[in-house]
């Protein structure tokens, strides 16, 4: 190795002399330095003349865990560190100034040594102009040094998820010399995720090592994590050691470790999405499957239902956050401005804003299901092809309403913190919303389930949707089932807006996007049986998810799926459970 | 329902058929009518085009399609690539110096530098319109057979027929699909060398709308009143019956649905050079549900009800849209829960129902009253 230049001789020596540093500074900081105040060392560095002293000093920070090391640091990368030499003096004193300039443009100074204001020889405050005075000096080595010093600080961060982070950077740089400060951590880190980054990042930097053998270590240790991160910096090493043939072996069974593992996070990955994708539709579906399946009514407002559903969801949102404003149509003339004023909570209190929405939901789109059926379905329940006619009808009605009063775009629906992270296992990632999702489902359908086996309600719509004569002969208020069974099928679609207000777009065309899927899915399901309609929708689910996995094409993935749905229904006219009927017309 | 086209039927559409044939192009030819009117009135007679197609299957067949919006479309699709090949030289890569091959420009915009090989025969402008007939008729064929194979009736028909129409809505809306995806086609310049901008192309392309749905009514009026027209109508009252008498129902249906599927189709290829544009979201189910909508309006099961439906309602909506921009949709929706509520007949079914009010009989209740067609609700019986 020959040095072109003095810098490059100091880099290269400074690389030699640091690990020992960091190993000394890390013993030291078992011996409790953390409540030591970093001012006099980071004074002495300052002050100091000769580059290799004071990154020794800059050094002999780490370990040391005040907060006071970043902040100083930054003040000296910025050049906010002034060098205050008294008229008759030589020596200098490095200050920091205060935030406020007086007429003169003079500030307050603050010794750095230990950050008590600057007097002059009177005893009284000095306020000076920072542009007569030079400012602290710095290098890309000593800025080199500082960040150093802050990235192994961070490994001892007692923030579980920053020392990671930390772990992974250092890991992810390949920076050799910090290795011995990785290995010594170590020893003495507990948490089993920091655990894990560490052995990746060691492993990592040990790519670089000059014997093949720790190489060849590093390669497998990488590939029995199935480190996916580490796929690029193994084609790098598999280039640079075309001449070592053990290498080279070891790489490419790392390779294929972690491709195999990538494959099996991605198969996980699909199933859980297909079964929250299958959830979706399930709750979307559900409803319908009891105003459709059970009912026999094409609902094609359904999907305005469930918009009703996440609309309310917003507005509840509004009155928890800030306020909401409406624009109620009148017809024909100027419409009248709403305006509600929130309750302006924040943080959990606004979180749960989503536990009101959901029976606000249910309730409200019940509500506009038992209007729709005393207003227009109960004539139409000998004449289902009509009764897609008018509810149509009524979809557009509705779509129009949303727009004029909530506007034509999308509106905002926040999610509930308690929603919006996810469980990382094992690379696999699992949304909470997701999650939740599936929860709520299995919840919607053994709600369902039970009051349809459970209690008397649930005996009279099975009655009444089998044969309504005959329920009404046995004196059985046909009427009144037919009303409540069609307000709790709007319900469950209101429902299934309060979720998709989660997870999708809310806006006037909401309920065209899941009309059509959710139609789908109970007739796929097989019309009036619960169970079909819950296999068809995860079935669907998990098939458009794994399509797109395979295909990387979500439309295409669609088209598909819709083709399979027909072709299926050559095989199956009835869906997947055929409810068994003597009748010729059913 | 008498089976010879009575003779007032006959006077009346003889005198519209001329009206729509030869009065409004001259009026037109004379300067009394506007270019815009007479492509208004172009883009609502290929409107009942469909509408007719829609009656025949549903008001005579008892089969609700909601994939006629797909051939209406797949025709105008079919044209439209001929009128596209034909902007040639006019086109905006063209004068660039950009397109030396001659491609329309939004295959330059996505990188293609050759004419993809299914594009070549369209070039041929008698080969488009096979297409028009060719493709949708096709398509019905084959989804046909495989659905009423099966027995696919009723809702479930309407169901998979929605969904067929949405796969293929997706697939148009591609890019990769080389059909001009989200914008699809529009800019043309000239049909079969003629500017179609010039007011006396529009005027042919009404008159040839004119003719075709004079002719199209025609046809299905003396395809009603056939022996097949009665199996037909046997089929929408009492399918199993039909079944039992030993006639291959699946056979009728399917014959039905294909001609129907072409009628759409034409009525979607006369549509395109008068519109100006085709693009996916004329392939919606919603677009099927209107021309559904049309026919109810007009009366179903009567032919000339579609028509009268499809002009009535457009006409309505391109006054509605610009009176009520906001509530259109609105009036539109109310009037088609109306129609279907108080006027099971449509507009044609009104003189029945206001005959039986003179008459002193109930005005038929559609609670009461089911019509001829209902089906009853699945039963659901162990």
């Amino acid at each position: 190795m020959t040095f072109s230049t003095l810098s490059d001789f100091r880099t290269a020596s400074r690389r030699a002399l640091f690990p020992l540093l960091c190993l000394l500074g890390l013993i030291a900081a078992s011996a409790l330095r953390a409540a030591d105040s970093p001012r006099p060392i980071i004074n002495q560095a300052i002050l100091e003349e000769d580059t290799e002293k004071k990154i020794a000093l800059i050094n002999s920070l780490i370990g040391n865990t005040s907060p006071e090391i970043a902040a100083l640091f930054v003040l000296w990368k910025e050049d906010a560190i002034s060098l205050f030499k008294a008229e008759d003096s030589e020596t200098k004193v490095p200050v920091t100034l205060g935030e406020e300039k007086d007429a003169e443009e003079k500030q307050a100074a603050f010794l750095l040594l230990d950050n008590s204001p600057l007097k002059g020889k009177d005893g009284q405050p000095l306020r000076i102009l920072a542009s007569e005075f030079d400012t602290a000096e710095h290098d890309s080595i000593i800025r080199g040094a500082m960040k150093g010093v802050l990235d192994l600080l961070a490994l001892a961060d007692p923030n579980r998820d920053k020392r990671v982070q930390a772990i992974n950077m250092i890991g992810m740089s390949q920076e050799v010399e910090k290795l011995p400060a990785l290995l010594l951590v170590q020893k003495t880190e507990t948490d089993s995720k920091a655990k894990r980054a560490l052995s990746e990042a060691v492993a990592l930097i040990q790519l670089k090592d000059e014997s093949p053998e720790v190489k060849i270590a590093a390669a497998k240790t990488l590939g029995e994590m199935g480190s996916i991160p580490s796929r690029d910096f193994l084609t790098a090493l598999k280039r640079e050691s075309e001449d070592q043939p053990d290498v080279l072996k070891a790489v490419s069974i790392a390779e294929a470790q972690i491709a195999s593992h990538i494959r099996t996070v991605d198969a996980v990955g699909t199933g859980f999405r297909g079964i929250s994708k299958g959830s979706i539709l399930l709750v979307a579906a559900i409803g319908l499957a009891i105003t459709f399946g059970l009912m026999g009514v094409i609902n094609m407002a359904h999907g305005e239902l469930i918009a009703v559903g996440a609309y309310t969801t917003y507005v509840v949102q509004g009155l928890f956050a800030t306020g909401i404003v409406m624009q109620i149509p009148t017809f024909f003339g100027q419409p009248i401005t709403v305006r509600l004023s929130g309750a302006n909570l924040s943080g959990t209190a606004l979180d749960n804003y989503f536990l009101v929405a959901l029976p606000l939901s249910f309730i409200v789109a019940a509500l506009v299901g038992l209007i729709l059926e005393r207003s227009v379905i109960r004539f139409l329940y000998r004449r289902p092809l009509e009764s897609l006619l008018a509810t149509w009808g009524v979809s557009l009605v509705l779509q129009q309403l949303f727009r004029l009063t909530f506007g034509a775009n999308n509106v905002q629906v926040y999610s509930p913190s308690w929603l919006s992270g996810n469980w990382t296992v094992n690379d696999v990632i699992f949304g909470w919303n997701r999650v939740f999702v599936i929860g709520f489902a299995v919840f919607i359908i053994w709600g369902t389930h039970l009051l349809m086996t459970k209690t008397s309600l649930g005996l009279l719509i099975r009655a009444v949707m089998q044969n309504r004569q005959m329920a009404a002969c046995m004196g059985v208020k046909t009427e009144r089932v037919n009303m409540m069974t069609f307000a709790f099928g709007s319900g469950l679609g209101g429902l299934a807006g309060a979720f998709i207000s989660q997870i999708g777009n809310v806006g006037p065309g909401l309920g065209q996007d899941y009309i059509v899927d959710a139609f789908m899915t109970v007739v796929v399901g097989g019309v009036g049986n619960l169970i079909g309609t819950v296999v068809s929708a995860l079935g669907i689910g998990i098939l458009d998810q794994s399509l797109q996995q395979i295909l990387l094409n979500p439309v295409l993935g669609k088209i598909i799926v819709l083709g399979l749905i027909i072709l299926f229904l050559q095989w199956r006219p009835a869906g997947i459970f055929v409810t068994k009927s003597r009748s010729l017309e059913s | 329902m008498k089976r010879n086209v009575s003779k007032i039927e006959l006077t009346v559409a003889t005198i519209i058929a001329i009206i729509l044939v030869v009065v409004l192009p001259m009026l037109h030819a004379s300067g009394m009518i506007s270019d815009f009117t007479i492509k208004l009135w172009g883009k609502y007679l290929c409107y009942g085009l469909l509408a007719i197609s829609v009656d025949l299957l549903w008001g005579y067949t008892g089969l609700l399609s909601l994939g006629q919006a797909l051939f209406f479309s797949l025709g105008g699709y079919m044209l439209g690539m001929n009128l596209m090949l034909m902007i040639g030289e006019d086109g905006q890569y063209f004068k660039s110096g950009n397109n030396p091959n001659l491609l329309p420009d939004f295959m330059i915009f996505l990188g293609h530098t050759t004419l993809p090989t299914f594009w070549k025969p369209f070039l041929s402008f008698p080969i488009a319109v096979a297409m028009v007939v060719l493709l949708p008729g096709l398509i019905a064929l084959v989804f046909g057979f495989l659905a009423f194979r099966s027995r696919i009736k009723g809702v479930y028909f309407s169901i998979l027929t929605q969904a067929l129409t949405y796969g293929a809505a997706l697939m148009f809306f591609r890019n990769d699909m080389i059909m001009g995806g989200n914008n699809g086609f529009t800019d043309f310049k000239r049909i079969i060398g003629y500017d179609i901008r010039e007011s006396a192309t529009q005027r042919g392309l009404y008159t040839a709308t004119a003719i075709t749905l004079v002719l199209v009514y025609a046809f299905c009026r003396w395809l009603t009143t056939t022996k097949f027209g009665l199996v037909q109508r046997a089929l929408r009252d009492s399918e199993t019956r039909v079944l039992f008498s030993g006639y291959a129902a699946a056979n009728y249906k399917l014959f039905v649905f294909v001609v129907s599927a072409i009628i759409g189709s034409i009525g979607g290829a006369l549509y395109v050079p008068q519109a100006g544009i085709i693009n996916p979201s004329e392939m919606t189910p919603e677009k099927s549900l209107e021309a559904v909508v049309w026919c109810a309006v007009g009366g179903r099961g009567t032919l000339v009800g579609p028509i009268i439906g499809a002009i009535g309602t457009n006409a309505l909506k391109s006054w509605a849209t610009r009176a009520f921009p906001d509530y259109w949709l609105i009036i539109l929706g109310v009037l088609f829960i109306l129609i279907v509520l108080f006027m099971p007949k449509g507009i044609l079914g009104l003189f029945g129902q206001a005959k039986e009010l003179f008459k002193g009989k109930p005005a038929a209740d559609p609670v009461l009253k089911p019509t001829a067609e209902a089906a009853p609700a699945p039963e659901v019986s162990k």
